[in-house]
Protein backbone atom coordinates (compact mmCIF):
# COMPACT_ATOMS: atom_id res chain seq x y z
CA UNK A 1 0.00 0.00 0.00
CA UNK A 2 1.54 3.56 -1.09
CA UNK A 3 1.88 6.36 1.73
CA UNK A 4 0.57 9.23 0.46
CA UNK A 5 -1.22 9.35 -3.44
CA UNK A 6 -2.62 12.25 -4.54
CA UNK A 7 -4.53 12.58 -7.48
CA UNK A 8 -6.01 16.00 -9.26
CA UNK A 9 -5.83 17.89 -5.37
CA UNK A 10 -7.20 21.02 -6.06
CA UNK A 11 -7.76 24.09 -3.37
CA UNK A 12 -9.45 27.51 -4.40
CA UNK A 13 -9.65 30.37 -2.32
CA UNK A 14 -12.51 32.58 -3.90
CA UNK A 15 -11.10 32.72 -7.03
CA UNK A 16 -8.11 32.43 -6.08
CA UNK A 17 -6.05 28.97 -7.11
CA UNK A 18 -4.00 27.75 -4.24
CA UNK A 19 -3.19 24.52 -5.51
CA UNK A 20 -3.60 23.57 -8.77
CA UNK A 21 -4.53 19.81 -9.96
CA UNK A 22 -1.48 18.26 -7.66
CA UNK A 23 -0.86 14.45 -8.96
CA UNK A 24 2.15 12.71 -6.64
CA UNK A 25 2.76 8.81 -5.44
CA UNK A 26 4.69 9.53 -2.24
CA UNK A 27 6.88 5.34 -0.62
CA UNK A 28 8.73 5.09 2.14
CA UNK A 29 11.06 8.62 1.54
CA UNK A 30 11.88 11.87 3.41
CA UNK A 31 9.56 14.18 0.24
CA UNK A 32 9.71 17.61 0.51
CA UNK A 33 8.10 20.04 -1.07
CA UNK A 34 9.48 23.10 -1.66
CA UNK A 35 8.69 26.38 -2.95
CA UNK A 36 8.76 30.36 -2.41
CA UNK A 37 5.74 31.38 0.28
CA UNK A 38 2.45 31.65 -0.92
CA UNK A 39 3.29 28.49 -3.36
CA UNK A 40 0.17 26.73 -2.26
CA UNK A 41 2.27 24.28 0.39
CA UNK A 42 0.99 24.96 3.54
CA UNK A 43 -2.20 24.70 1.79
CA UNK A 44 -1.34 20.72 0.64
CA UNK A 45 -0.30 19.95 3.82
CA UNK A 46 -3.56 21.58 5.33
CA UNK A 47 -5.20 19.30 2.93
CA UNK A 48 -3.54 16.11 3.56
CA UNK A 49 -3.77 16.45 7.34
CA UNK A 50 -7.56 16.50 6.99
CA UNK A 51 -7.75 20.09 8.31
CA UNK A 52 -8.66 21.67 4.71
CA UNK A 53 -11.54 20.44 2.27
CA UNK A 54 -10.70 20.46 -1.34
CA UNK A 55 -12.29 22.24 -3.80
CA UNK A 56 -11.38 19.16 -6.22
CA UNK A 57 -9.63 16.10 -6.41
CA UNK A 58 -8.71 13.78 -3.28
CA UNK A 59 -5.47 11.95 -1.35
CA UNK A 60 -5.61 8.87 0.16
CA UNK A 61 -2.78 7.73 3.22
CA UNK A 62 -2.30 4.03 2.63
CA UNK A 63 -5.54 3.41 1.05
CA UNK A 64 -7.43 6.25 3.17
CA UNK A 65 -9.03 8.78 1.86
CA UNK A 66 -8.54 11.96 3.56
CA UNK A 67 -12.27 12.96 3.24
CA UNK A 68 -14.42 10.17 3.70
CA UNK A 69 -11.93 8.00 5.97
CA UNK A 70 -10.23 11.32 8.35
CA UNK A 71 -10.69 9.61 11.57
CA UNK A 72 -8.63 6.32 9.95
CA UNK A 73 -6.39 9.09 8.50
CA UNK A 74 -5.97 10.70 11.06
CA UNK A 75 -5.09 7.63 13.40
CA UNK A 76 -2.25 6.80 10.71
CA UNK A 77 -0.70 10.57 10.89
CA UNK A 78 0.84 13.08 12.70
CA UNK A 79 0.92 16.60 11.74
CA UNK A 80 3.41 19.79 13.07
CA UNK A 81 2.48 23.15 11.76
CA UNK A 82 4.84 25.59 11.54
CA UNK A 83 3.82 27.82 14.75
CA UNK A 84 6.11 26.27 17.06
CA UNK A 85 2.95 25.58 19.46
CA UNK A 86 4.24 24.36 22.84
CA UNK A 87 2.48 25.51 25.74
CA UNK A 88 5.55 27.28 27.70
CA UNK A 89 3.81 27.19 31.39
CA UNK A 90 3.92 23.64 30.83
CA UNK A 91 7.21 21.49 31.19
CA UNK A 92 8.50 18.94 28.57
CA UNK A 93 6.79 16.29 29.94
CA UNK A 94 3.31 17.91 30.82
CA UNK A 95 3.73 19.01 26.77
CA UNK A 96 4.11 15.45 25.93
CA UNK A 97 1.94 13.87 28.45
CA UNK A 98 -0.93 16.22 26.86
CA UNK A 99 -0.81 14.46 23.10
CA UNK A 100 -0.20 11.05 24.66
CA UNK A 101 -3.51 11.35 26.28
CA UNK A 102 -5.17 12.68 23.65
CA UNK A 103 -4.20 9.67 21.34
CA UNK A 104 -5.11 7.32 24.32
CA UNK A 105 -2.11 5.45 24.77
CA UNK A 106 -1.42 2.73 26.64
CA UNK A 107 1.50 2.34 29.15
CA UNK A 108 1.70 6.07 28.98
CA UNK A 109 5.03 7.00 30.81
CA UNK A 110 7.15 4.50 28.98
CA UNK A 111 6.03 5.80 26.04
CA UNK A 112 6.26 9.48 26.85
CA UNK A 113 10.16 8.53 28.29
CA UNK A 114 10.98 6.70 25.50
CA UNK A 115 9.94 9.72 22.74
CA UNK A 116 11.86 12.15 25.18
CA UNK A 117 14.86 10.37 24.94
CA UNK A 118 14.33 9.83 20.86
CA UNK A 119 14.49 13.62 20.39
CA UNK A 120 17.12 14.19 23.64
CA UNK A 121 15.41 16.00 26.17
CA UNK A 122 15.45 13.53 28.78
CA UNK A 123 17.48 15.82 30.56
CA UNK A 124 15.16 18.88 30.19
CA UNK A 125 12.23 17.06 30.71
CA UNK A 126 11.00 18.51 33.70
CA UNK A 127 11.68 22.06 33.05
CA UNK A 128 9.00 24.54 31.93
CA UNK A 129 9.19 24.83 28.42
CA UNK A 130 9.57 28.88 28.98
CA UNK A 131 13.31 28.16 29.68
CA UNK A 132 13.81 25.92 25.91
CA UNK A 133 14.99 26.64 22.72
CA UNK A 134 14.00 27.19 19.15
CA UNK A 135 15.73 23.87 18.51
CA UNK A 136 14.36 22.05 22.15
CA UNK A 137 10.91 23.74 21.09
CA UNK A 138 10.55 22.02 17.65
CA UNK A 139 12.19 18.77 18.91
CA UNK A 140 9.57 18.67 22.24
CA UNK A 141 6.66 18.66 18.87
CA UNK A 142 8.74 16.22 17.42
CA UNK A 143 8.20 13.91 20.60
CA UNK A 144 4.41 15.08 20.84
CA UNK A 145 3.95 13.69 17.31
CA UNK A 146 5.45 10.39 18.05
CA UNK A 147 3.65 9.37 21.13
CA UNK A 148 1.16 7.27 18.80
CA UNK A 149 3.92 6.08 16.33
CA UNK A 150 2.34 7.37 12.99
CA UNK A 151 3.28 5.86 10.25
CA UNK A 152 2.95 9.22 8.18
CA UNK A 153 4.58 12.50 9.77
CA UNK A 154 3.59 16.31 8.23
CA UNK A 155 6.18 18.75 9.21
CA UNK A 156 5.50 22.24 7.71
CA UNK A 157 8.62 24.07 7.93
CA UNK A 158 10.47 22.07 10.48
CA UNK A 159 13.52 24.47 10.64
CA UNK A 160 11.86 27.81 10.02
CA UNK A 161 13.87 30.58 12.16
CA UNK A 162 16.20 28.16 14.03
CA UNK A 163 20.29 28.74 13.71
CA UNK A 164 22.51 26.42 11.93
CA UNK A 165 23.25 24.10 14.66
CA UNK A 166 19.63 23.25 15.49
CA UNK A 167 18.53 22.98 11.99
CA UNK A 168 21.34 20.04 11.66
CA UNK A 169 20.05 18.34 14.59
CA UNK A 170 16.40 18.35 13.83
CA UNK A 171 17.30 17.10 10.52
CA UNK A 172 19.71 14.75 12.13
CA UNK A 173 16.53 13.39 13.79
CA UNK A 174 14.44 13.43 11.03
CA UNK A 175 16.51 11.05 9.18
CA UNK A 176 16.48 8.71 12.21
CA UNK A 177 12.30 8.40 11.73
CA UNK A 178 12.38 7.56 8.22
CA UNK A 179 15.26 5.26 9.10
CA UNK A 180 12.82 3.49 11.13
CA UNK A 181 10.08 2.85 8.44
CA UNK A 182 8.72 6.41 9.24
CA UNK A 183 7.07 8.13 5.70
CA UNK A 184 7.86 12.03 6.03
CA UNK A 185 6.95 14.82 4.12
CA UNK A 186 8.36 17.88 4.85
CA UNK A 187 7.50 21.40 3.38
CA UNK A 188 10.64 24.00 3.39
CA UNK A 189 11.94 27.31 1.43
CA UNK A 190 15.75 26.27 2.33
CA UNK A 191 16.82 24.67 -0.46
CA UNK A 192 19.98 23.09 0.61
CA UNK A 193 18.11 21.48 3.18
CA UNK A 194 16.14 19.74 0.77
CA UNK A 195 18.99 19.08 -1.51
CA UNK A 196 21.12 17.32 1.82
CA UNK A 197 18.42 15.77 3.13
CA UNK A 198 15.57 14.63 1.22
CA UNK A 199 14.78 11.88 -1.00
CA UNK A 200 12.72 13.55 -3.09
CA UNK A 201 11.51 16.79 -3.51
CA UNK A 202 8.56 18.59 -5.80
CA UNK A 203 8.98 21.92 -6.47
CA UNK A 204 5.71 23.95 -6.40
CA UNK A 205 4.92 26.99 -8.27
CA UNK A 206 1.94 28.68 -8.34
CA UNK A 207 -0.11 25.60 -6.77
CA UNK A 208 1.17 23.45 -9.90
CA UNK A 209 4.13 20.88 -9.42
CA UNK A 210 6.89 22.04 -12.04
CA UNK A 211 8.97 19.07 -11.60
CA UNK A 212 9.68 15.65 -8.99
CA UNK A 213 12.56 13.89 -8.59
CA UNK A 214 15.86 13.18 -6.50
CA UNK A 215 17.89 16.11 -5.85
CA UNK A 216 20.49 14.97 -7.65
CA UNK A 217 18.42 14.06 -11.05
CA UNK A 218 17.03 17.47 -10.46
CA UNK A 219 20.20 19.34 -10.66
CA UNK A 220 21.25 16.90 -13.08
CA UNK A 221 18.96 18.19 -15.66
CA UNK A 222 21.17 21.45 -15.87
CA UNK A 223 24.19 19.79 -16.52
CA UNK A 224 27.50 18.95 -15.18
CA UNK A 225 28.26 22.99 -14.25
CA UNK A 226 27.17 26.08 -14.28
CA UNK A 227 29.01 29.61 -14.63
CA UNK A 228 28.17 32.03 -12.27
CA UNK A 229 28.31 36.38 -13.40
CA UNK A 230 28.63 39.11 -11.48
CA UNK A 231 28.20 42.12 -13.50
CA UNK A 232 27.07 45.29 -13.42
CA UNK A 233 25.57 47.13 -16.56
CA UNK A 234 22.71 46.08 -18.96
CA UNK A 235 23.56 43.57 -21.35
CA UNK A 236 21.46 42.25 -24.30
CA UNK A 237 21.34 39.82 -27.69
CA UNK A 238 22.08 36.58 -28.72
CA UNK A 239 24.23 34.59 -26.37
CA UNK A 240 27.12 32.73 -28.53
CA UNK A 241 25.88 29.51 -29.50
CA UNK A 242 26.14 26.40 -26.39
CA UNK A 243 25.44 28.69 -23.51
CA UNK A 244 22.15 29.02 -21.71
CA UNK A 245 20.68 31.84 -19.66
CA UNK A 246 19.22 30.06 -16.52
CA UNK A 247 18.50 33.32 -15.28
CA UNK A 248 19.30 36.41 -12.80
CA UNK A 249 18.82 35.61 -8.75
CA UNK A 250 17.72 38.61 -6.38
CA UNK A 251 20.97 38.24 -5.07
CA UNK A 252 22.19 40.02 -8.60
CA UNK A 253 23.99 36.62 -9.75
CA UNK A 254 23.58 35.68 -13.45
CA UNK A 255 23.72 32.26 -14.20
CA UNK A 256 24.41 30.48 -17.23
CA UNK A 257 24.45 26.70 -18.23
CA UNK A 258 26.40 25.23 -20.76
CA UNK A 259 27.39 21.78 -21.48
CA UNK A 260 31.40 22.28 -21.44
CA UNK A 261 30.82 25.07 -18.92
CA UNK A 262 35.11 25.66 -18.65
CA UNK A 263 35.46 26.30 -21.97
CA UNK A 264 32.78 27.95 -22.68
CA UNK A 265 33.90 30.75 -20.11
CA UNK A 266 36.65 32.69 -22.06
CA UNK A 267 33.81 32.94 -24.94
CA UNK A 268 31.12 33.80 -22.64
CA UNK A 269 33.75 36.75 -20.92
CA UNK A 270 34.05 38.33 -24.40
CA UNK A 271 30.58 38.64 -25.25
CA UNK A 272 29.43 40.01 -21.92
CA UNK A 273 32.50 42.92 -22.31
CA UNK A 274 31.53 43.72 -26.15
CA UNK A 275 28.07 43.86 -24.80
CA UNK A 276 28.15 46.08 -22.52
CA UNK A 277 28.73 44.82 -19.66
CA UNK A 278 31.17 45.19 -16.71
CA UNK A 279 32.41 42.16 -15.03
CA UNK A 280 33.48 41.57 -11.40
CA UNK A 281 33.43 38.03 -11.66
CA UNK A 282 32.76 34.93 -13.69
CA UNK A 283 33.20 31.16 -12.12
CA UNK A 284 32.58 27.85 -12.51
CA UNK A 285 30.60 25.49 -10.12
CA UNK A 286 28.03 22.53 -9.65
CA UNK A 287 24.38 23.32 -10.01
CA UNK A 288 22.26 23.48 -6.56
CA UNK A 289 18.75 23.11 -6.12
CA UNK A 290 18.06 26.88 -6.45
CA UNK A 291 19.71 26.93 -9.92
CA UNK A 292 17.08 24.43 -10.65
CA UNK A 293 14.16 26.46 -9.07
CA UNK A 294 15.27 29.57 -11.01
CA UNK A 295 15.62 27.26 -14.06
CA UNK A 296 11.84 26.30 -13.36
CA UNK A 297 9.99 29.13 -11.83
CA UNK A 298 12.48 32.50 -12.20
CA UNK A 299 13.37 34.76 -9.75
CA UNK A 300 12.67 33.35 -6.30
CA UNK A 301 10.88 36.81 -5.43
CA UNK A 302 8.39 36.86 -3.29
CA UNK A 303 4.92 36.02 -4.80
CA UNK A 304 2.75 37.12 -1.98
CA UNK A 305 2.87 40.02 0.17
CA UNK A 306 4.20 40.35 3.90
CA UNK A 307 3.59 36.91 5.96
CA UNK A 308 2.70 38.09 9.18
CA UNK A 309 1.83 34.93 10.51
CA UNK A 310 5.84 33.67 9.72
CA UNK A 311 7.15 37.13 11.04
CA UNK A 312 5.52 36.63 14.35
CA UNK A 313 6.65 32.77 14.02
CA UNK A 314 10.05 33.88 14.32
CA UNK A 315 9.81 36.72 16.38
CA UNK A 316 8.66 33.96 18.91
CA UNK A 317 11.02 32.40 18.87
CA UNK A 318 13.87 34.60 19.55
CA UNK B 1 -14.17 11.62 28.24
CA UNK B 2 -10.52 11.46 28.93
CA UNK B 3 -9.61 13.85 25.92
CA UNK B 4 -12.26 16.40 27.72
CA UNK B 5 -9.98 16.13 30.93
CA UNK B 6 -6.80 16.29 29.24
CA UNK B 7 -7.88 19.29 27.78
CA UNK B 8 -9.38 21.14 31.33
CA UNK B 9 -6.43 19.66 32.70
CA UNK B 10 -3.91 21.78 30.55
CA UNK B 11 -6.00 24.97 30.63
CA UNK B 12 -6.12 24.92 34.35
CA UNK B 13 -2.46 24.44 34.56
CA UNK B 14 -1.70 27.00 32.31
CA UNK B 15 -4.40 29.30 34.30
CA UNK B 16 -2.45 28.12 37.93
CA UNK B 17 0.89 29.22 36.84
CA UNK B 18 -0.15 32.35 35.55
CA UNK B 19 -0.55 33.83 38.73
CA UNK B 20 -1.14 37.32 38.32
CA UNK B 21 -4.35 36.24 36.26
CA UNK B 22 -5.66 34.12 39.39
CA UNK B 23 -5.02 36.97 41.67
CA UNK B 24 -6.88 39.28 39.09
CA UNK B 25 -9.73 36.75 38.90
CA UNK B 26 -10.55 36.75 42.28
CA UNK B 27 -9.86 40.59 42.60
CA UNK B 28 -12.38 41.56 40.09
CA UNK B 29 -16.10 40.36 41.08
CA UNK B 30 -14.65 41.02 45.09
CA UNK B 31 -14.29 44.78 43.77
CA UNK B 32 -17.61 44.96 42.01
CA UNK B 33 -19.20 43.23 45.13
CA UNK B 34 -18.21 46.09 47.35
CA UNK B 35 -18.22 49.05 45.31
CA UNK B 36 -21.98 48.37 43.82
CA UNK B 37 -22.90 46.53 46.48
CA UNK B 38 -22.53 48.80 49.43
CA UNK B 39 -22.10 51.82 47.60
CA UNK B 40 -25.13 52.57 45.56
CA UNK B 41 -28.35 54.53 46.99
CA UNK B 42 -30.73 52.32 46.85
CA UNK B 43 -34.17 52.85 48.49
CA UNK B 44 -36.39 50.03 47.34
CA UNK B 45 -34.56 47.16 49.60
CA UNK B 46 -32.93 48.05 53.01
CA UNK B 47 -30.55 45.09 52.33
CA UNK B 48 -29.36 45.34 49.23
CA UNK B 49 -26.59 42.72 49.77
CA UNK B 50 -29.30 40.20 49.84
CA UNK B 51 -30.53 41.53 46.71
CA UNK B 52 -27.40 42.47 44.57
CA UNK B 53 -25.67 39.22 45.26
CA UNK B 54 -26.96 36.92 43.33
CA UNK B 55 -26.44 39.63 40.65
CA UNK B 56 -22.77 39.47 40.98
CA UNK B 57 -22.14 36.25 41.04
CA UNK B 58 -24.43 36.11 37.46
CA UNK B 59 -21.74 38.83 36.58
CA UNK B 60 -18.66 36.95 37.52
CA UNK B 61 -19.95 33.54 35.46
CA UNK B 62 -20.67 36.28 32.72
CA UNK B 63 -17.59 37.56 32.71
CA UNK B 64 -15.48 34.76 33.36
CA UNK B 65 -17.42 33.02 30.28
CA UNK B 66 -16.92 35.17 27.77
CA UNK B 67 -13.65 36.15 28.88
CA UNK B 68 -12.99 32.24 28.67
CA UNK B 69 -13.90 32.31 24.49
CA UNK B 70 -10.46 34.20 24.15
CA UNK B 71 -8.78 30.76 25.42
CA UNK B 72 -10.01 29.61 21.74
CA UNK B 73 -8.85 32.82 20.28
CA UNK B 74 -4.92 31.91 21.54
CA UNK B 75 -4.94 28.16 20.82
CA UNK B 76 -6.23 29.17 17.14
CA UNK B 77 -3.57 32.05 16.85
CA UNK B 78 -0.32 30.55 18.02
CA UNK B 79 -1.13 26.97 16.40
CA UNK B 80 -2.36 24.85 18.96
CA UNK B 81 -5.66 24.06 17.32
CA UNK B 82 -4.31 23.09 14.39
CA UNK B 83 -2.65 20.43 15.98
CA UNK B 84 -6.01 19.13 18.03
CA UNK B 85 -7.92 18.76 15.35
CA UNK B 86 -5.46 16.70 13.43
CA UNK B 87 -5.85 14.49 16.30
CA UNK B 88 -8.15 11.58 16.46
CA UNK B 89 -9.57 12.46 19.33
CA UNK B 90 -13.41 14.00 18.98
CA UNK B 91 -13.38 17.32 18.25
CA UNK B 92 -16.30 18.65 20.03
CA UNK B 93 -14.26 17.57 23.33
CA UNK B 94 -11.93 20.79 22.39
CA UNK B 95 -15.50 22.12 22.89
CA UNK B 96 -16.05 20.45 26.11
CA UNK B 97 -12.90 20.59 27.41
CA UNK B 98 -13.19 24.34 27.64
CA UNK B 99 -16.23 24.78 28.84
CA UNK B 100 -15.65 22.19 31.62
CA UNK B 101 -12.65 24.82 32.34
CA UNK B 102 -14.58 27.93 31.61
CA UNK B 103 -16.95 26.93 34.08
CA UNK B 104 -15.62 25.71 36.86
CA UNK B 105 -12.82 29.07 36.77
CA UNK B 106 -16.10 30.99 36.64
CA UNK B 107 -17.52 29.16 39.68
CA UNK B 108 -14.01 29.69 41.61
CA UNK B 109 -14.35 32.96 41.39
CA UNK B 110 -18.29 32.89 42.21
CA UNK B 111 -17.27 31.15 46.08
CA UNK B 112 -15.44 34.18 46.64
CA UNK B 113 -17.70 36.24 45.69
CA UNK B 114 -20.46 34.14 47.79
CA UNK B 115 -17.95 33.97 50.81
CA UNK B 116 -17.38 37.78 50.76
CA UNK B 117 -21.27 38.09 50.72
CA UNK B 118 -21.32 36.55 53.72
CA UNK B 119 -18.56 38.11 55.53
CA UNK B 120 -20.56 41.51 54.35
CA UNK B 121 -23.61 40.73 55.83
CA UNK B 122 -25.35 38.69 53.10
CA UNK B 123 -28.30 36.39 54.80
CA UNK B 124 -26.74 32.69 54.68
CA UNK B 125 -28.33 30.34 52.11
CA UNK B 126 -29.50 26.43 53.42
CA UNK B 127 -27.00 23.90 52.29
CA UNK B 128 -29.75 22.86 49.51
CA UNK B 129 -30.32 26.38 48.48
CA UNK B 130 -26.46 26.70 48.47
CA UNK B 131 -26.06 23.69 46.00
CA UNK B 132 -29.06 24.66 43.73
CA UNK B 133 -27.15 27.81 43.29
CA UNK B 134 -24.12 26.63 42.22
CA UNK B 135 -26.06 24.15 39.95
CA UNK B 136 -27.51 27.17 38.22
CA UNK B 137 -24.43 28.77 37.80
CA UNK B 138 -22.73 26.07 36.13
CA UNK B 139 -25.90 25.95 34.26
CA UNK B 140 -25.37 29.60 33.05
CA UNK B 141 -21.45 29.10 33.09
CA UNK B 142 -21.82 26.03 30.20
CA UNK B 143 -24.98 28.18 27.92
CA UNK B 144 -22.48 31.32 27.88
CA UNK B 145 -19.04 29.27 27.70
CA UNK B 146 -20.82 27.19 24.94
CA UNK B 147 -21.56 30.23 23.16
CA UNK B 148 -18.45 32.72 23.36
CA UNK B 149 -15.95 29.36 22.20
CA UNK B 150 -17.67 28.57 19.18
CA UNK B 151 -17.78 32.52 18.39
CA UNK B 152 -14.55 32.36 19.07
CA UNK B 153 -13.45 29.41 16.93
CA UNK B 154 -15.41 31.82 14.03
CA UNK B 155 -13.42 35.12 14.64
CA UNK B 156 -9.88 35.40 13.75
CA UNK B 157 -7.90 37.60 15.91
CA UNK B 158 -7.78 38.74 19.30
CA UNK B 159 -8.86 42.10 18.67
CA UNK B 160 -12.37 41.27 17.09
CA UNK B 161 -12.71 38.72 19.56
CA UNK B 162 -12.61 41.78 22.58
CA UNK B 163 -14.74 43.45 20.13
CA UNK B 164 -17.22 40.94 20.17
CA UNK B 165 -16.94 40.58 24.37
CA UNK B 166 -17.41 44.51 24.62
CA UNK B 167 -20.62 44.18 22.56
CA UNK B 168 -22.05 41.77 24.25
CA UNK B 169 -21.40 41.90 27.98
CA UNK B 170 -22.44 45.15 29.08
CA UNK B 171 -25.76 45.61 27.02
CA UNK B 172 -26.71 41.65 28.08
CA UNK B 173 -25.26 42.81 32.24
CA UNK B 174 -27.86 46.02 31.92
CA UNK B 175 -30.63 45.00 30.87
CA UNK B 176 -30.45 42.12 33.26
CA UNK B 177 -32.78 41.75 36.48
CA UNK B 178 -29.09 42.19 38.19
CA UNK B 179 -29.13 45.81 39.83
CA UNK B 180 -32.80 46.34 40.28
CA UNK B 181 -35.98 44.18 40.71
CA UNK B 182 -38.63 44.53 37.61
CA UNK B 183 -41.21 46.73 39.48
CA UNK B 184 -38.37 49.65 39.83
CA UNK B 185 -37.22 49.40 36.45
CA UNK B 186 -38.66 52.24 33.82
CA UNK B 187 -41.36 50.40 31.65
CA UNK B 188 -39.44 49.70 28.26
CA UNK B 189 -36.48 47.84 30.59
CA UNK B 190 -38.35 44.88 32.06
CA UNK B 191 -39.92 43.09 28.97
CA UNK B 192 -36.03 43.16 28.24
CA UNK B 193 -34.99 42.34 31.09
CA UNK B 194 -37.76 39.87 31.89
CA UNK B 195 -36.07 37.81 28.85
CA UNK B 196 -32.88 38.36 28.93
CA UNK B 197 -30.98 34.73 29.65
CA UNK B 198 -28.78 36.63 32.19
CA UNK B 199 -31.99 37.41 34.03
CA UNK B 200 -33.17 33.80 34.04
CA UNK B 201 -30.31 33.06 35.79
CA UNK B 202 -30.62 35.95 38.49
CA UNK B 203 -34.07 35.62 38.99
CA UNK B 204 -34.04 31.38 39.55
CA UNK B 205 -31.53 32.27 42.41
CA UNK B 206 -33.42 34.92 44.10
CA UNK B 207 -36.52 32.87 44.75
CA UNK B 208 -33.82 30.02 46.08
CA UNK B 209 -32.87 32.78 48.73
CA UNK B 210 -36.69 32.89 49.23
CA UNK B 211 -36.76 28.97 49.58
CA UNK B 212 -38.79 28.92 46.13
CA UNK B 213 -37.70 26.92 42.96
CA UNK B 214 -38.28 28.79 39.68
CA UNK B 215 -39.11 25.92 37.51
CA UNK B 216 -39.85 28.42 34.28
CA UNK B 217 -36.66 29.90 34.66
CA UNK B 218 -34.48 27.01 35.12
CA UNK B 219 -36.74 25.41 32.63
CA UNK B 220 -35.95 28.11 29.98
CA UNK B 221 -31.71 28.19 30.68
CA UNK B 222 -31.85 24.07 30.69
CA UNK B 223 -33.22 24.50 27.53
CA UNK B 224 -31.38 27.40 26.45
CA UNK B 225 -28.14 25.59 27.52
CA UNK B 226 -28.59 21.93 25.54
CA UNK B 227 -29.81 24.30 22.10
CA UNK B 228 -26.38 26.41 22.35
CA UNK B 229 -24.21 23.45 23.41
CA UNK B 230 -25.84 21.54 20.75
CA UNK B 231 -25.26 23.82 17.40
CA UNK B 232 -21.56 24.17 18.98
CA UNK B 233 -20.82 20.85 18.82
CA UNK B 234 -22.29 20.47 15.22
CA UNK B 235 -19.74 23.57 14.83
CA UNK B 236 -16.81 21.52 16.20
CA UNK B 237 -17.24 18.66 14.50
CA UNK B 238 -17.43 20.08 11.04
CA UNK B 239 -15.46 22.84 10.98
CA UNK B 240 -12.29 23.36 8.78
CA UNK B 241 -10.01 25.90 8.33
Amino acid sequence: MIPIEISGLTKYYGSLCAVDHLDLSIGNEIFALLGPNGSGKTTTVLMLTTLLRPTGGSAWMFGHDVEREAQEVRRLISYVPQDMAVDIKLTGRENVSLFAKLYGISRRDETIDRVLGMMDLTDRADDLVRTYSGGMRRRLELAQALVHEPKILFLDEPTIGLDVAARKKIWEHIRTLKSRGMTIFVTTHYMDEADHSCDRVAILDHGKVAAVDTPGNLKGMLGKDLISARVTGRFSGDLPAGIERLGEKENGEFVFSSDHASEKVPVLFRWLEDHGAVIHSLSVREPTLDDVFLALVGSRDEVTGFDDQKFRTMLRRR
Amino acid sequence: MKAILSYFERDMLRWIRGRVSVISALVMPAAWLIFVGLALPTTFTDHYIDFITPGILVLTMLGASLQGGSLLIFDKILGFLNKFLALPSSRESILYGKILFITTRGLIQATVILVLAFILGATFLSPWSLALTYGILALFGVLLSAFSTTVALFLSDHDAYAAFNAMVSMPLFFTSSALMPYAVMPAWLSPLAYWNPVSYAIDAIRALQEGVLAWPRIGALFLLAVMVVGISVRQFRKVTL
